[in-house]
């Protein structure tokens, strides 16, 4: 089997032309009209307790139809792409979009747009069959039961197409594939335990063998921790361990999970960015790109209106120098340009940056060299549970897990046990002294993080926990 | 007959039939069709998005070892006979590699569920929707304020379920939930206060909550909280509001009572659990004024973990996870049942939608004590009051826990004194439970609503209900947050 066998007969572009006209025959009574055809087909291969118990095939197709009459708007979604499901969405969309308060925000919709070549859809991501996938799930519990470990993890590949039109002739396509494994091996319900993950967009550049051994390697290392007193202690954080604290850097809990880099955030003084322009906020060494363009890159090249993505370089040497931006802004705020990061709309959130690079200055290293240079510190394989504490900050909390080791002059010690931090994202930047190439990660927001592995000075661990 | 429950009786022949021909053990057949209205305002702008997703979620056992799952929105007969042997070929694969299942068993049930309403919020305008959240944000307009959203979410949930040992179930199941939040910017930053509230029931709710009314309290309040000290750093007594001890059960009670991630099926993600079988019965979790219970039956109350039926067919239960403090139950499966020596599930699978089923919170909720809420305070000489849910965190296997709120007020002397900001309060879960010594009575107890809780990979969403009323905690760690 293969995820190829249950794609659609008929090309995406035809369905989405067909649906299009059907849409646009049901709204008569709509000045403008926009569909998103949207097909998904996922494979994901789960295993935990060395048994692969919840393997699970998957395939969806949405249309996501946007109507507006003057100022007025609304979107309805379906699953159903028969007529009559059709017919049933633009119905709702247009009562909805007639009682809808006016946005003083609505801009005509977008015309044709030109858009750069990605090539994000691998064949062999789809086509592998799971029988390979199966045999890769195999060899990590192979391994974990050969060393007394249970595996436990998944094998997921996804490949998505979708496909824009709107009444102002405005055409936009995206095909890609994704996938990651992520795998922990363990033993003593988890008070031996070890991690390792790889992401990939083309399944050819897995290298199970390596996620499995590295997996193994840290869970027979990370037994019998010792006691830690917290403290402040420089860190080895390794690419893969921080996704979800990377994502507080972009979203704030204190308006609401509501994106910080986006124009209209910014302007309102809902961001903790707002009014800091110019200033440093990280350390010298530190620039943040959006980079709908770059070479790992996933997802489309174009926002949630079909405006196409512009690189922009959001935080260079530390300085904030730029925000994601849209249309509504440029028409809002006279020093404003649309960058192609708006929110399927209506959206009243604001932009939202999607494809965040986070880069250092000269040579990159290793994680291993990362661990030679450490004196004495601590290196972390996996940051979990991480939530915002203190918005001004960007104060977050969260925990290590499996395995957190103790480094000695530049040597991996031994274990420790799992620690509490309460650090400053904006600070930590501050104290970044090297960084590794990066890694994609996919698998904890969704949008596409090309995150780094780091050295920090005095990152703030203020407690343990108990394993 | 309902379109969803008649499409669900002809596919499910279809896949239940194709099934049994390739040898399966156990069939399930679900279809599931979701509808839910999305209604919301940020400061001036108004977005409204309606959406509706039916599909048909399969899964297969072969020989007694290998499960197979898979869905599919293309609900033709030719297809769902194409998905139920892509379940079985996974199931196969599966089996390879897996052990004997024991499948508690079940009573086969014939019967359709609906759940109680008052006022369909489908039936009510989108236009009404706004006019209440406009109104609503329009009272938050003051100097500071940066953001004031409302949001209003309606949703139905049709479900038709069918087995391999003859059970056909239907149900429709409405949720309504809302929200409000004001935002202010002053010079500690930005403060937050907010309302939310889930129920498994209808645009009642709305009427009961009074945006309206609540928009301009919570305002001052929170241009208060950007005027107001922060909280010190040390040990103090603690009163939790009714709605934080919910999320407290949920993250601290909830989660490790889950009997999958208990035995290691979730440990590359959510994790495991410190509540192993071998401390069933055994460990003093809490003090004796903790009883938590596992209920999904109604007469608990209109939470979102109630319903009929699991999503393997197994009706709604009530147990107790924790009896007078002690470990008593965990969520259960028809498959993880007898791995603690259960012959029968309590009816704690559920899926998102139309995908896979796992073992989820239904309601876990602090049974009510003895305590009126102003003889709780009266009784407290130095203490603090924590309010509202801001953040939460809490390592991977519900050990050390770190919450923080958005607003409290120092306890003097029997007496609620000053407002302080960003309170936060920290622990280890069982030393926290022992040092319960008061929960307050039924008069103050809420069954409240989380929609949010994710587990599962791909990630699955979840709503789950906590009933809680105010519950004093002694010498507890607590810090300021913000």
């Amino acid at each position: 089997m293969s995820q190829s066998s249950m794609q659609h007969q008929t090309p995406l572009r035809e369905k989405a032309h067909q649906t299009f006209d059907m849409v646009r025959g049901f709204a008569r009574g709509a000045d403008e009209v926009e569909i998103t055809l949207s097909s998904s087909i996922g494979e994901h291969l789960r295993f935990g307790n060395n048994e692969l118990g919840q393997s699970q095939y998957s395939t969806s197709h949405t249309l996501s139809v946007r109507l507006a009459s003057g100022k007025r708007q609304a979107r309805t979604t379906t699953g159903r792409l028969d007529k009559t499901f059709i017919e049933k969405a633009v119905e709702k969309a247009l009562s909805q979009a007639k009682t809808a308060p006016e946005d003083p925000d609505y801009l005509s919709m977008l015309g044709p747009q030109k858009y750069p070549t990605v090539n994000r859809y691998h064949k062999r991501t789809v086509e592998e069959s799971a029988e390979v996938k199966a045999g890769y799930v195999g060899h990590a519990i192979d391994l974990a039961k050969k060393n007394g470990l249970l595996a436990s993890g998944v094998l997921t590949t996804n490949a998505d197409q979708v496909w824009m039109l709107n009444s102002s002739g405005m055409e936009a396509s995206y095909g890609g594939t994704t996938g990651y494994f992520s795998l922990t091996m363990d033993a003593n319900n988890g008070n031996q335990t070890g991690f390792a993950m790889s992401t990939f967009t083309d399944i050819a550049e897995l290298k199970p063998e390596k996620v499995s051994e590295t997996a193994l390697e840290r869970a027979k290392l990370n037994k019998n921790q010792s006691d830690i007193a917290p403290g402040k202690f420089d860190v080895v954080i390794d690419p893969y361990a921080w996704s979800e604290m990377l994502f507080f850097l972009t979203v704030s809990a204190s308006a609401g999970y509501s994106p910080d880099f986006g124009m209209r955030q910014y302007k309102e003084g809902r961001s903790y960015l707002s009014g800091r322009m110019g200033e440093k906020i990280l350390g010298d060494n530190i620039t943040i790109d959006d980079d709908a363009y770059h070479p790992m890159g996933t997802g489309p090249t174009f926002d949630g209106e079909g405006y196409p993505k512009s690189k922009l370089t959001l935080v260079e040497n530390g300085v904030l120098k730029n925000l994601a931006s849209s249309r509504i802004s440029a028409h809002r705020y006279g020093d404003a340009r649309p960058t192609g990061h708006e929110l399927p709309l209506p959206n009243p959130l604001g932009e939202s940056p999607t494809n965040l690079t986070i880069r250092g200055q000269g040579r990159t290293k290793t994680p291993e060299e990362l661990v030679k240079e450490l004196d004495r510190g601590l290196l972390v394989t996996r940051l979990w549970y991480i939530r915002e504490v203190e918005p001004r900050t960007k104060t977050v909390t969260g925990m290590t897990r499996d395995g957190t080791f103790l480094v000695e002059n530049g040597e991996v010690k031994r274990p420790v046990k799992n620690l509490r931090f309460n650090q400053s994202l904006l600070e930590l930047f501050k104290n970044v002294e090297e960084l590794t190439d990066p890694v994609r990660n996919t698998s904890f927001t969704g949008a596409a993080l090309l995150q780094p592995g780091v050295l920090a000075r005095d990152f703030n661990f203020t407690s343990v926990s108990v394993f | 007959m309902s379109t969803t429950k008649g499409l669900g009786e002809e596919l499910a022949k279809v896949s239940l039939e194709t099934a049994a021909k390739e040898n399966a053990t156990h069939s399930e057949f679900r279809l599931v069709n979701t509808r839910i209205e999305a209604v919301g305002v940020i400061n001036e702008n108004p977005a409204s998005e309606e959406s509706n997703d039916l599909g048909a979620g399969i899964r297969v056992l072969y020989k007694d070892a290998g499960w197979g799952f898979a869905d599919t929105d293309e609900l033709t007969p030719d297809n769902i006979k194409e998905t139920t042997r892509k379940a079985l070929a996974l199931a196969r694969g599966a089996a390879r590699i897996g052990s004997r299942t024991s499948f508690a068993k079940e009573p086969v049930y014939l019967d359709t569920w609906k759940s109680p309403l008052k006022k369909n919020p489908f039936d009510v305008p989108t236009e009404a929707k706004y006019e209440l959240l406009q109104e609503a944000t329009g009272k938050m307009k003051e100097e500071g304020v940066v953001a004031r959203r409302g949001q209003i979410i309606s949703t139905n949930i049709e479900k038709y379920f069918a087995n391999s040992e003859g059970s056909r179930i239907y149900q429709d199941l409405t949720q309504t939930g809302a929200s409000i939040i004001v935002a202010v910017k002053g010079p500690t930053g930005m403060q937050r206060r907010s309302i939310q509230q889930f129920i498994l029931g209808g645009y009642e709710l709305l009427d009961e909550m009074d945006l309206p009314g609540q928009a301009p309290v919570l305002t001052k309040e929170a241009l208060e909280l950007a005027q107001a000290p922060g909280c010190s750093e040390g040990k103090s007594d603690i009163i939790l509001s009714a709605d934080q001890v919910g999320l407290q059960v949920h993250e601290s009670c909830g989660h490790p009572i889950e009997l999958d991630r208990v035995l290691g099926y979730e440990a590359n993600f959510a994790g495991r659990s410190f509540l192993t079988p071998d401390q069933l019965r055994k460990l003093q979790y809490g003090s004796k004024h903790v009883n938590i219970v596992m209920d999904a039956t109604l007469n608990h109350g209109n939470g979102l973990g109630t319903f009929g039926f699991d999503d393997e067919g197994v009706k709604a239960q009530r147990k107790y996870a924790i009896k007078e403090g002690k470990f008593v139950g965990y969520l259960m499966s028809r498959e993880t049942a007898s791995k603690v020596g259960e012959n029968r599930s309590n009816g704690c699978m559920r899926a998102d939608t139309y995908k896979l089923p796992i073992i989820r919170m239904t309601n876990v909720s602090l049974e009510p004590g003895d305590w009126d809420y102003d003889e709780l305070i009266e009784d407290t000489k130095d203490g603090i009051l924590m309010d509202t849910n801001y953040g939460w965190s809490i390592d991977q296997k519900r050990y050390n826990f770190q919450f923080n709120c958005e607003k409290g007020y120092r306890i003097k002397n029997g007496s609620l004194g000053e407002m302080v900001r960003g309170p936060g309060y920290s622990g280890i879960t069982p030393e926290f439970w022992n040092s319960c010594d008061a929960v307050c009575n039924k008069k103050s107890w809420t069954l409240w609503g989380t929609p949010n809780c994710g587990k599962g990979q791909p990630q699955q969403v979840m709503g789950t209900g906590h009933g809680a009323a105010p519950v004093r905690f002694r010498n507890i760690r607590v810090f300021g947050a913000s």
